[in-house]
């Protein structure tokens, strides 16, 4: 029992982070057919952007701002770091393809992921980095037999805080209809008046905004980081996309929470070494038997 | 007329390379030149980049003697594997077309085993320096020798002096699945055998966990449940600075012993200090304790170009490569490989290493190498154990 | 009349002789005696191979394959394995890996065949993941593991013919190439190749017209993966080992940017697409660091200002200008 509540505590942990990347992989899918994958290595990016607001900056901000004072900081100028760095990305490398299809869109993706790997290495080096012990808390409570950490606590409050903002613009307001307008049919929104640059620019600064957060989180969380680790999370939180329903926002949510219990108890319950390979296995399925995912609405293919 | 000069520009490109490739090859290098095969990238490249360093700090130093064979002098050619088995064979291959006399490869046994593979192939005299597989010089490789240890030195030093330090009676014994950290704890295994034929000890866990992940609690979770009295991960660094953090938070209490790949300046960072200190290791003589007159010169020459001593062990056994195979080019006067492997297998004896006196058998293995065990201290540094 | 004709002759004549010329230059090439160079351009033949096998399958019929590095790998351990464990000769399992290859797309495509596209690909995707992870955990012990299965052995039949320098195996892999690229001219021009671009191009109103969609597709991917198993076959051999890492996420994407770099579809552009790709780290080694930052910003330009493709497929644009000329427009 013990086991099985620290891990479904871990899953759910996870799974936030595999909601927070999935949300960005959701709108942009969905307004614009686009699988941007570049947008794991943006995740990265916010991580490592974080590593250098904390680590490097380690004495101004926490003696100003205390340990979560510091990680509330990093999160935020690593959120508007990467908004900016998101719409340059579309701007630059993809507003121009638009016209040319979708197969040279996913060759600029890749060239951008491939080039933004890079680039954090020529940055910051080849090495791991680590998110060094005097920036992180630790202080921890203990519930029965289970080690709750406070920023485990924390992490889950602020994913489900920003998860909860996110839907309520999402379904609540006008800015938000307009959104998912876009979403079902790009072209009749913009015959309806809908503004779909504003759109644009809307999902490709917010989503990397909140992949930069989530790294930050991660870089906490895992204390290592590595300029690779935007291809594994950015796989899994597209699985994650897929799993809620690509284009439904709330169902990257799920689909990322999901996700990261199933791995959670896969691993325990099934085989440590092939709970990806279970979670692969949870994808194909899914695309077979009910491909629109949990949340998703039957598109019908027009001739 | 654009398609015509389309077909011209390829053409032109193909005529530029097939011309640089006649005009590389006309060439002749004065200059001895060895290889050196390395995880110059990727999460090993501290050692990798250790490695270069100490073997080109060897290389100056008998430069600055007069070089070899009569004034030639050694220059390394580095490439780098990653420390991932198809880059090192891809680099073993690139070292065998570049025609070097001899190569110093690599950290790493799952690693070592394919270039192994290609440069015996390819009868090219190799010497690894992070290799410590048994496997390794079990299979009658001809041109393979090494100047570090082997792991059933260090699992019998694991099972006859770590376990009576630590009264230990139930252990723990966790791998990666990889050729070293498998070959280690299979040694360290076999070892303890006699010791849990007679009912003293006992090994409640043992498994593996998988290279490169960042979670680790559900494998930790199983060895907490085991209730060990001491925990040997026989994995690397970077897994090993996660796992001991993962560890301690999950409430596993008891001491934590690394293999030789598992502590270093890396994995104190990853743990952060508060973690790492009082974790202990198996390891070789570090540099910073050996006192002969060649680890002293060779210390001096190094602190001077880079401010600071290397830290690994095995980086100091590349550089004793390296003089090691120098001696023998310079002494056979020859660079062809089956003259030097027979050499240093039949001839070489005593010679002053770095690391101590180094005589290979005829598997290719370094008589006499010791190991002892390590403690990190409270300043994050590396010293023996007293217990 | 008479000046398109002649246009036309000049041109195959041009083209003819290219062909000739690049032979000659290829047979000719060991001479250099570099071996280093060799082996760059044995590579070169490796990812020709692969990109011509992914060709059939993304650029022929237009399917989203991102994890055509799976059936490399299926031939590549199965090489492995087969080798190293009963004594086969390799020459002997250069078939039966692509058999085998064949046989995994078979099995596992058959059920995800009809999804369509973007579906496809993440479907692609997450198959090549599930063979690399299945193949790093050593199922039943036979994989090796992240340390993958080493001390294959080169070709060679019995003891008097072996491929093992450097010349031979360029040699093995460019008869190879050269052969399927002649088969591939074949199926482009045959009922098949027409059946796969018409699906391609609008896949209901392929349907409509009464190809069975499905079976061209299957054979489709059965093709790809049995000429990468062969890729695999001797990639396996060249290298002595084989490990799960030669296999992931990122070579199939760097497959699947040879065959849209080059120009879907076409032969000559697949193989210009792998001369980049193989080539490219090589001429800018002096570059180290950047030389990635370069190669994905170059992706990035190459798709901005030239979306089909460095030599797009002309199909049959030509014979329709020299048509036009002939009914009197002279104005294209």
């Amino acid at each position: 029992m013990r086991v099985f509540l620290e891990q479904l505590l871990n899953g759910l942990t996870i799974g936030s982070f595999y909601a927070l990347i999935a949300l960005g992989y959701s709108m942009v899918y969905g307004v614009m057919k686009l699988i941007n994958f570049a947008h794991g290595d943006l995740f990265a990016l916010g991580s490592y952007l974080g590593f250098t607001i904390l680590v490097l900056g380690t004495a101004y901000i926490t003696s100003y701002l205390g340990l979560w004072g510091g990680m509330i900081a990093a999160m935020l100028i690593a959120a508007i770091c990467l908004a900016v760095v998101g719409t340059l990305v579309e701007r630059i490398a993809y507003r121009p393809i638009y016209p040319s299809g979708r197969l040279p869109a996913v060759v600029s993706a890749l060239g951008v992921s491939i080039f933004l790997q890079n680039a954090i290495m020529v940055v910051w080096g080849p090495r791991p980095q680590a998110y060094i012990a005097s920036v992180v808390p630790s202080a921890y409570i203990k519930m029965g037999e289970i080690r709750i950490t406070l920023l485990q606590i924390i992490i889950l409050v602020l994913s489900f805080l920003l998860m909860g903002i996110l839907y309520y613009i999402i379904q609540k307001t006008t800015f938000g209809a307009a959104i998912r307008a876009s979403a079902l049919d790009r072209d009749t929104a913009a015959l309806m008046g809908i503004n779909i640059n504003t759109i644009i620019f809307f999902i490709f600064a917010l989503g990397p905004a909140l992949g930069g957060t989530a790294g930050v989180m991660v870089g906490m969380y895992y204390r290592k980081i590595s300029f690779v680790m935007g291809w594994n999370y950015g796989l899994k939180a597209f699985t994650a996309t897929i799993l809620g329903g690509i284009g439904n926002i709330p169902g990257a949510m799920i689909g990322g929470l999901l996700l990261g219990i199933l791995e959670m108890l896969g691993s325990v319950y099934i085989s440590t070494a092939y709970k990806d390979v279970f979670v692969f296995i949870v994808l194909i399925l899914v695309l077979i038997f009910r491909p629109r995912g949990l949340l998703g609405e039957k598109i019908a293919e027009k001739v | 007329m654009k398609k015509i000069k389309f077909l011209l520009g390829i053409s032109v490109l193909v005529l530029v390379v097939y011309i640089t490739s006649f005009g590389v090859m006309a060439a002749d290098k004065p200059p001895v030149v060895i290889g050196l095969q390395g995880p110059i990238t990727g999460p090993y490249a501290i050692e990798g980049e250790m490695a270069k360093q100490c073997v080109e700090t060897a290389a100056a130093l008998i430069n600055e003697k007069g070089g070899i064979l009569g004034g030639r002098m050694i220059e390394i050619m580095v490439v780098d594997d990653a420390m991932k088995p198809k880059e090192s064979a891809l680099a073993a291959i690139k070292l065998i077309s570049k025609a070097v006399p001899a190569v110093i490869q690599t950290y790493g046994s799952s690693i070592t085993k394919p270039a192994s593979d290609i440069y015996e192939r390819y009868k090219k005299v190799n010497i690894a320096y992070g290799a410590t597989d048994t496997v390794l010089t079990e299979e009658g490789l001809e041109y393979f020798l090494r100047t570090c240890g082997r792991t059933d030195t260090q699992g019998n030093f694991f099972a006859e002096y770590v376990v009576n330090v630590f009264g230990a009676k139930r252990i723990a014994i966790m791998h990666d699945n990889q050729s070293f950290s498998v070959g280690l704890a299979k040694n360290t295994k076999k070892a303890l055998q006699p010791k849990i034929d007679a009912g003293e000890v006992e090994i409640v866990y043992y498994d593996a966990i998988t290279p490169g992940e960042s979670d680790f609690t559900v494998p930790l979770t199983k060895l907490r449940e085991t209730n060990p009295d001491i925990f040997y991960f026989t994995g690397y660094f970077p897994e090993a600075g996660l796992i001991i953090r993962q560890a301690r938070n999950i409430g596993i209490t008891c001491p934590f012993v690394g293999g030789d790949a598992a502590l270093n300046d890396e994995f104190i960072k990853i743990a952060g200090l508060e973690m790492a200190k009082g974790c202990l290791m198996t390891q070789e003589a570090l540099l910073k304790d050996i006192r002969y007159p060649e680890a002293v010169e060779f210390k001096e020459a190094y602190n001077a170009k880079y401010g600071y001593i290397p830290s690994s062990p095995w980086a100091v056994y590349a550089a004793d490569a390296l003089n090691v195979i120098a001696y023998a080019i310079d002494q056979t006067g020859s660079t062809d490989s089956d003259v030097l492997v027979d050499y240093l297998k039949n001839k070489l004896e005593n010679f002053p290493g770095i690391t101590g006196s180094i005589s290979f058998d005829e598997k290719g293995d370094r008589i006499g190498t010791g190991i002892s065990l390590y403690v990190v201290t409270d300043e994050g540094g590396f010293e023996i154990y007293n217990p | 009349m008479k000046e398109n004709t002649n246009l036309k002759h000049k041109n195959i004549f041009i083209k003819n002789w290219s062909i000739i010329i690049l032979i000659i230059l290829l047979l000719l090439f060991p001479l250099t005696g570099n071996n280093y160079f060799i082996d760059v351009a044995f590579f070169f033949g490796i990812y020709a191979l692969l990109g011509l096998s992914l060709n059939v399958v993304l650029g022929e019929v237009g399917l989203f394959d991102l994890g055509h590095m799976a059936f490399m790998a299926i031939g590549a351990y199965t090489t492995a394995i087969l080798n190293t464990n009963f004594g086969i000769p390799i020459i002997i399992l250069l078939p039966i890996s692509a058999l085998a290859a064949a046989g995994f797309a078979w099995l596992v495509c058959s059920p995800i065949i009809d999804l369509r596209g973007d579906y496809l690909c993440i479907v692609t995707i997450g198959m090549g993941e599930i063979v690399r992870l299945t193949l790093i955990n050593n199922p039943f012990g036979i994989t090796g593991g992240p340390n993958g299965v080493f001390g294959i052995d080169f070709p060679s039949l019995g003891s008097f013919f072996m491929i093992d320098s450097s010349t031979e195996f360029y040699f093995l892999i460019w008869i190879v190439v050269g052969l399927t690229i002649l088969a591939l001219i074949n199926l482009q021009h045959s009922r098949i190749g027409r059946a796969w671009n018409c699906i391609r191009e609008d896949e209901i109103a392929a349907e409509a017209t009464g190809i069975d969609v499905r079976r061209y597709k299957l054979l489709a991917f059965i093709l790809g993966a049995g000429l990468a198993g062969v890729a695999g076959n001797i990639y396996a051999s060249k290298l002595m080992i084989v490990s799960p890492e030669s296999f992931d996420f990122m070579e199939s994407c760097m497959l699947f940017c040879i065959v849209l770099i080059g120009g879907m579809g076409s032969i000559p552009g697949v193989l210009v697409g792998a001369a980049a790709i193989s080539l490219f780290p090589e001429v800018f080694r002096a570059f180290a660091q950047y030389r990635m930052l370069i190669f994905g910003s170059a992706m990035v330009i190459m798709m901005i200002f030239r979306p089909g493709g460095i030599w797009p497929r002309k199909r049959g644009a030509v014979e329709f200008k020299s048509l036009l000329l002939k009914a009197g427009r002279d104005d294209v």
